[in-house]
């Protein structure tokens, strides 16, 4: 196989010139989109049919040449081979896929291409994100968290016990006057923390497996969780009837209407990126963070550097057990309702994302960025399917052979090493 | 740390010891129930209890912790006690030949309820008997909600093509309510004189985040201007469908913005939707009419009277392919805007 050898600058240069002419067909597009004039054009290329392609592109193009402009010029030469090409395939492979799975869904079902979709994606993948920041905690120190979705369950059930409308018929507190909207949700995500202690206190003290203390702890959960809602009067019954004022806390669209046709910016998505913000500056800014994954790395080595491993690991479980409380939270809004079966089998999704946004299962290595990205290649896979009516045994099929994929590369990865 | 794990486990026991319900000795009539948590059995427990207290009888009711096993042996032990009559909600309605052969040896009637046993089964004894709703009957009152809804509102039909083009979310795989509702939903609306035209649909498996978020899917890639109806399994779904469709600001009151939803259940929830029209209708399964007559039944049966419309206050009638007269069917109801204000709920 012949190599090519490129300098940086030029490896940059590239990135300019395509982004820049992707840049431009998206504008081309746009303006024969929405200009009178061009009215012809339109009807020759049936532009109507690609609905918000020209708003991708221009977006897509943006980003492709800011890379080129924003690199640096100097460093290593890139270089062009076979080797290098497959090395990148492998690399890249779930990222691949997805793009692939998105092209050929934009041509079964145009509609696809709106703002409105990636909008709805970025939302779905909200909550999910917020779980997966807190169990990449309980990942990076080679553990893991059963229990974080029965505690989305528990979150959701208390927050919406407590928040139904007065004149509700079955209400789940029937003398329970109107409290303020923080009260039960600070009562759900402290409930939670309770429970994230408990984990923390069987993983440092007794220096339980995590896979079985938090195995028991969601046991626990789900039964304390199943007596709080069979409680006389609910018995049971699905809680609904919810506070609107709580409701909007996850159904809430910000900027609706800006624009004739454009259905807003859920507010669960800034929420879920100051989470992000913050869980990066806690795991790459500050002490705790580097604590995490020191034992992550090498549980001994912290040891001997005098790592509190006690304290330390209370505090990823206890961290981990809010973020699960709020992404509880935010459900039971979203839905407007809550049963203490929400949050089943959730902890396997998010463990699954990390995964696949590079979070090693044997500790230390993992990035929020990562997440971010196994969050929504996910979720876009999963919506996608669901889009074009793929059958949902065949998403599951699809969705073990992501996760099993992604292991494989990121263990040969690390061999390679 | 072995001094705190000791009271501890001594705590668990002792809980343990005082949630184990205590068994009065004297009784006339006992309820095996499947499980005490189900919402739909704990109105049926509060009908039977009622009745039994009206007819003044002594009854009882055991919790069969979802446990086949567990159920045999309260079964066992109610007979040893010397009921006259027994009630049974099947754990698992495919295994009661067992149940049945027991009541047989001891000569009590037994009556079952909402889970309907294998007809072979209910065939072994000739003082078996069942009582329960059809369960295509459900499917078809919401068939019929949404042929009234057209009938009333033309502009429902909204490309004017003279069929309805509907979504179907359906409960979990397997559940034969599932199949049933679905099924005749959507030949209630062909036989009203409609043409129905399935647009989509998904198992949502009773959930109301899974019909959200599959109803969502569809309204984005199918279009909600394009879907004239949606037909849900249950309530819970119906809801989920609702909040989707909130979402994107229909059935908010604009009537442009608006597509007939009907449920099954007639819970709190869906009753709310449809005071509110963001539902249209639900189908209520009447606990209260099933578990009164329940009670009669085994009470008539006990006494040694004949079983007939008099006695109980409904027909008996036979089963899909059994030959004996063992079967009584409570209608379901269904709950409109318009039935609620007609009642002057």
């Amino acid at each position: 196989m012949s190599e090519k050898h490129v300098t940086r600058e030029k490896y940059n240069s590239y990135f300019k010139i395509v982004g820049i002419l992707i840049l431009v067909i998206g504008i081309l597009f746009y303006l024969a989109q929405t200009m009178p004039a061009l009215d012809g054009v339109k009807k020759a290329l049936n532009l109507r049919k690609i609905y918000d392609l020209p708003v991708f592109l221009i977006i897509i193009g943006l980003f492709v040449a800011l890379k080129g402009f924003v690199s640096k010029s100097e460093g290593q030469e890139v270089i062009f081979s076979g080797k290098s090409f497959g090395e990148f395939l492998t690399n890249n492979a779930i990222l691949l896929a997805m793009l692939v799975l998105v092209v050929v869904i934009c041509i079964l079902q145009p509609r696809f291409m709106q703002i409105r979709v990636a909008l709805d994606i970025l939302t779905q993948s909200s909550t999910k994100l917020i779980m997966a920041l807190g169990i990449c905690f309980t990942l990076l120190i080679a553990g893991t968290d059963l229990s974080a979705g029965r505690m989305v369950g528990l979150a959701s059930v208390i927050s919406a016990s407590m928040l139904q409308t007065a004149s509700y018929a079955n209400r789940f507190f029937p003398d329970m006057p109107q409290v303020q909207l923080y009260l039960p949700i600070v009562l759900a995500i402290l409930a939670c923390m309770i429970f994230g202690a408990l984990n923390g206190f069987l993983v440092a003290k007794y220096d339980m497996h995590p896979f079985i203390a938090t195995l028991a702890t969601q046991v626990i959960i789900y039964g304390t969780c199943s007596l709080y809602f069979d409680m006389p009067p609910n018995n049971s019954q699905p809680i609904g009837g919810i506070r609107p004022d709580f409701a909007a806390l996850g159904q809430m669209r910000l900027f609706s209407g800006i624009y004739k046709g454009f259905p807003g910016i859920s507010i669960l998505i800034p929420i879920a990126l100051v989470i992000c913000v913050i869980i990066w500056f806690v795991l790459n800014k500050t002490v705790f963070g580097k604590n995490v994954y020191a034992i992550g790395g090498n549980r001994e080595a912290a040891v001997v550097a005098g790592i509190n491993v006690f304290k330390n690991i209370m505090g990823i479980f206890i961290l981990a057990s809010c973020l699960y409380g709020i992404a509880g939270v935010l459900e039971a809004a979203r839905t407007a309702g809550a049963t203490n079966n929400y949050g089943n089998g959730y902890e396997l999704d998010a463990i699954a994302a990390c995964v696949v946004g590079g979070v090693s299962l044997s500790g230390g290595i993992g990035k929020v960025g990562g997440i971010i990205m196994g969050v929504l290649i996910f979720t876009i896979i999963q919506y996608g399917l669901q889009f074009i009516n793929v059958s949902p045994m065949w998403q599951q099929v699809i969705k073990g052979v992501i996760i099993a994929v992604a292991v494989a590369i990121d263990l040969t990865k690390y061999r390679r090493k | 740390m072995r001094k705190i794990l000791f009271p501890i486990s001594m705590l668990a026991l002792l809980i343990l010891i005082f949630s184990v319900p205590a068994y009065s000795q004297e009784i006339k009539i006992a309820a095996c129930i499947y499980d005490f948590k189900d919402a739909f059995m704990n109105r049926f427990r509060n009908a039977m209890a009622k009745e039994a207290e009206i007819s003044g009888i002594k009854f009882e009711m055991v919790d069969s912790m979802k446990n086949q096993n567990l159920q045999f042996d309260q079964v066992e032990d109610l007979i040893s006690e010397g009921v006259s009559a027994l009630i049974i909600n099947p754990v698992n309605r495919m295994d009661m030949g067992a149940i049945i052969e027991k009541a047989k040896d001891a000569n009590i009637p037994i009556v079952f309820i909402n889970r309907e046993p294998v007809a072979e089964d209910l065939n072994l004894y000739d003082r078996a008997y069942y009582v329960g709703s059809r369960p295509e009957e459900a499917g078809t009152l919401s068939g019929l909600m949404i042929a009234e809804y057209f009938k009333a509102h033309p502009e429902a039909d909204k490309n004017n093509d003279g069929k309805i083009q509907f979504v179907m979310l359906k409960g979990e795989n397997g559940h034969q309510d599932m199949y049933a509702r679905s099924k005749y939903s959507v030949e209630a609306i062909s036989e009203a004189g409609y043409d129905p035209v399935e647009v989509a649909s998904a198992i949502a498996n009773w959930d109301k985040f899974q019909a959200m978020v599959i109803l969502n899917g569809f309204v984005m890639s199918i279009g909600a201007e394009n879907i004239e109806a949606i037909i849900a399994n249950n309530d819970e779904m119906a809801l989920g469908a609702v909040e989707t469709l909130k979402s994107i600001d229909y059935n908010k009151g604009d009537p442009e913005k608006f597509i007939p939803i009907v449920g099954v259940d007639g819970n709190a929830g869906a009753l709310l939707a449809i005071n509110d029209d963001e539902m249209i209708g639900t189908v209520l399964q009447d606990a209260e009419t099933q578990g009164a007559c329940a009670v009669r039944l085994a009470l008539t049966a006990a006494k040694g009277l004949e079983i007939n419309a008099e006695n109980i206050g409904y027909e008996i009638s036979k089963g899909y392919d059994t030959s004996d007269n063992k079967y009584i069917w409570i209608p379901y109801q269904k709950i409109t805007k318009a039935e609620k204000l007609e009642k002057g709920e």
